[in-house]
């Protein structure tokens, strides 16, 4: 399979992902519990797959674990004004705790799979035929998805409402919106969208169930919201940009270079993330870009 | 009383996990009990619990000051990794001498580990969680190329690990025990963070810069040079856990020599409250969690995942619970 084919397989799980981080965050509530998320959809996907042979239901599955989990987080940062960041990554720690408590009959078994179809006539042009339109369904429903959110977001009065709650949620409130409400909508929606990336991993880009599915790609997930800006359309440029990387550590491998000693090409996505925050750091120190201003702090009304 | 009623409700949540797996969760009650029950558990538990003490309070630094160091596992791994290369480069020097430098070189390099989010968080404000988390990965990618590589035991079948440490390079044992040295390091450094945070000039500046870092600017302190000193200092504790672990317990460095001390250190901290010496007994606890984790894997055929299930349900109550500390309930009659 091609470097670039490989390269938008690789970066639909983190598109899927950041896109709904974004909804999250936007709204106000940082959810680091993305990886957890993740894991668990993976092996729900997997599981469901497995048992029932449906990959649609394994997919419905996962959104519906993604969207579960993140409700506790919900719960905990939106009504128990808890710390998010804790929060968060209580979440993470019980959802790997749990894929691999709950995956380990699974390890090394195989179950179906989403299938990949061609769009007729687009699928022959030269190039960009086998790379962009010969992919799995989810594939192209990911890529329609950042665009539709997009739209939501920006040009949309339920995205202004979502945004202003981010950024001012007192004002938002005296305006009479239900800052509670939407932030919960915002986190739930994330939720089930790391559920639904989680599934892409088990039933797409890795062929049977191995613990750790996840490699911290959860966790990257929330860099990449960072680093698009917290703009879904921008999460394409980023997720296709870590997709390429871990395409281009498989290929290096294939071909033989770090062999004996994958462990440096392996570092790769950790690092080229931290250079990516870094870099983004350091221009919005210049230029005083994009946080959503309430940003992890607890909205009381009155306070 | 409110973290202990959130352990105790944590600990219980995990019963329909249990069930789900058909396991019967009074049995696995039982076997977590029956550790704090005998002396062979009890040892056992507090040999478990140096490195996440030295970890946990460690983390008591920065957490106190929000700066949220996430990456304690991967300065673990640097300070295990510096101090087995201090036994390879000096295999022969006498046992004070060797561990001596095995701890500073564990200190220094969890210590410089930790130093980079620091330094990158301010100056650059980016963004802690996920700098201090990505190296993580990258130390333990680190340690993998080490022992898979130039460093592999040429006597090990394979295995990912190192020879085995020389007796010189290993830390003593309080006699009778299996407890070694690093429990009395671990309740040393405890004492000193205690005394650091609440009664020194840092301790001020650290409580302030948490609070409010507009207000730390305006007292005067130094955002930079505070975090990189408690970033060193947060790593160092790490990496003499790591330190700790190849030379007290396991003597040789090896492919996930820690089973995520690092992250349960977070959890720790957090349940005691970024105190330092309550951190004591909530690490021997959760190294009490760690054997049982062994047990169930062992004797009940569980993933060892699960001492991780208990450790977030635990920390879920915990945080939820916090509320209760910040308001108070009052039950009015109408």
């Amino acid at each position: 399979m091609s470097l670039l084919a490989h390269t938008v397989q690789a970066g639909t799980p983190f598109l899927l992902g950041t896109i709904g981080e974004i909804y999250a965050e936007r709204s106000g509530v940082l959810n680091l519990g993305v990886e957890g998320m993740m894991a668990m959809g993976a092996l729900t996907a997997f599981m469901t797959s497995f048992y029932t042979g449906s990959v649609g239901l394994a997919i419905l599955a996962a959104m519906i674990v993604g969207l579960v989990l993140s409700s506790i987080h919900a719960f905990l940062s939106i009504t128990m004004r808890a710390n998010q960041i804790v929060s968060g990554l209580a979440i993470s720690i019980l959802g790997l705790g749990l894929s691999g408590f709950l995956g380990k009959p699974m390890i090394g078994m195989t179950a179906p799979r989403l299938p990949s179809f061609s769009v007729p006539v687009l699928a022959d042009m030269p190039v960009i035929g086998p790379i962009l339109f010969s992919q799995d369904a989810l594939l192209y429903a990911s890529i329609l998805l950042a665009v539709v959110l997009w739209f939501v977001l920006f040009k949309t009065r339920p995205g202004l409402n979502a945004r202003s709650v981010g950024e001012n949620p007192a004002m938002a409130d005296s305006l009479g919106l239900n800052v509670y409400l939407i932030r919960y909508v915002c986190v739930l929606f994330g939720g089930a969208m790391s559920g639904l990336a989680g599934a892409y991993l088990s039933l797409l880009y890795t062929p049977l169930w191995i613990e750790g599915m996840s490699a911290g790609r959860g966790w990257i997930v929330i860099a990449l919201t960072i680093f698009a800006v917290w703009n879904p359309l921008r999460a394409l440029l980023g997720a296709y940009l870590f997709g390429g990387v871990y395409a281009l550590q498989f290929r290096l491998q294939a071909i033989g270079i770090g062999a004996e000693t994958p462990q440096f090409l392996l570092m790769l996505p950790y690092l080229t993330t931290i250079c990516a925050l870094v870099l983004i750091s350091a221009e919005s120190v210049k230029r005083r870009i994009g946080v959503p201003a309430a940003l992890a702090l607890p909205y009381v009304r009155g306070e | 009383m409110v973290p202990v009623v959130s352990l105790v409700m944590g600990f219980l949540s995990a019963a329909p996990l249990f069930l789900a797996v058909g396991v019967n969760p009074i049995l696995a009650y039982q076997e977590v009990l029956g550790i704090f029950a005998t002396t062979d558990g009890l040892t056992e538990s507090l040999t478990r619990s140096i490195p996440l003490l030295l970890a946990s309070v460690g983390l008591c630094l920065p957490f106190k000051m929000n700066f949220w160091n996430i990456g304690a596992e991967g300065q673990l791994f640097m300070g295990a990794f510096a101090a087995t290369g201090m036994v390879f480069l000096f295999p022969d020097s006498p046992t004070i001498v060797l561990l001596g430098s095995m701890m500073i070189a564990g200190f220094v390099f969890g210590g410089l580990w930790g130093l980079i989010p620091a330094y990158l968080k301010a100056r650059l404000e980016t963004n802690e969680v996920l700098t201090t988390l990505m190296l993580n990965f990258v130390a333990i990618l680190w340690v993998d190329y080490l022992v898979y590589g130039p460093w592999r035991d040429p006597a090990g079948f394979k295995f990912p690990l190192t020879p085995m440490f020389p007796p010189n390079a290993r830390l003593p044992w309080i006699p009778g025990t299996r407890i070694h040295a690093g429990l009395i390091m671990g309740l040393a450094c405890a004492v000193l963070v205690y005394v650091f945070m609440a009664r020194s000039k840092w301790g001020y500046e650290l409580k302030v810069s948490g609070e409010s870092r507009l207000a730390a600017k305006y007292a005067g302190i130094d955002y930079l040079r505070l975090t990189m000193i408690v970033m060193f200092i947060s790593g160092g504790l790490a990496g003499l856990a790591g330190m700790g672990l190849v030379s007290g317990i396991v003597f040789r460095l090896r492919h996930g020599i820690s089973p995520g001390y690092g992250f349960s250190a977070i959890i720790i901290a957090w349940l005691a409250r970024l105190n330092p010496l309550a951190v004591v007994p909530v690490s021997i606890l959760f190294g009490g969690l760690l054997v049982a984790g062994d047990a169930f894997q062992i004797k009940l055929g569980l993933a060892f995942a699960t001492s991780q299930v208990f450790q977030a349900l635990i920390l879920l109550f915990v945080v939820g619970a916090d509320i209760f500390t910040r308001y108070r309930v009052t039950l009015t009659w109408k």
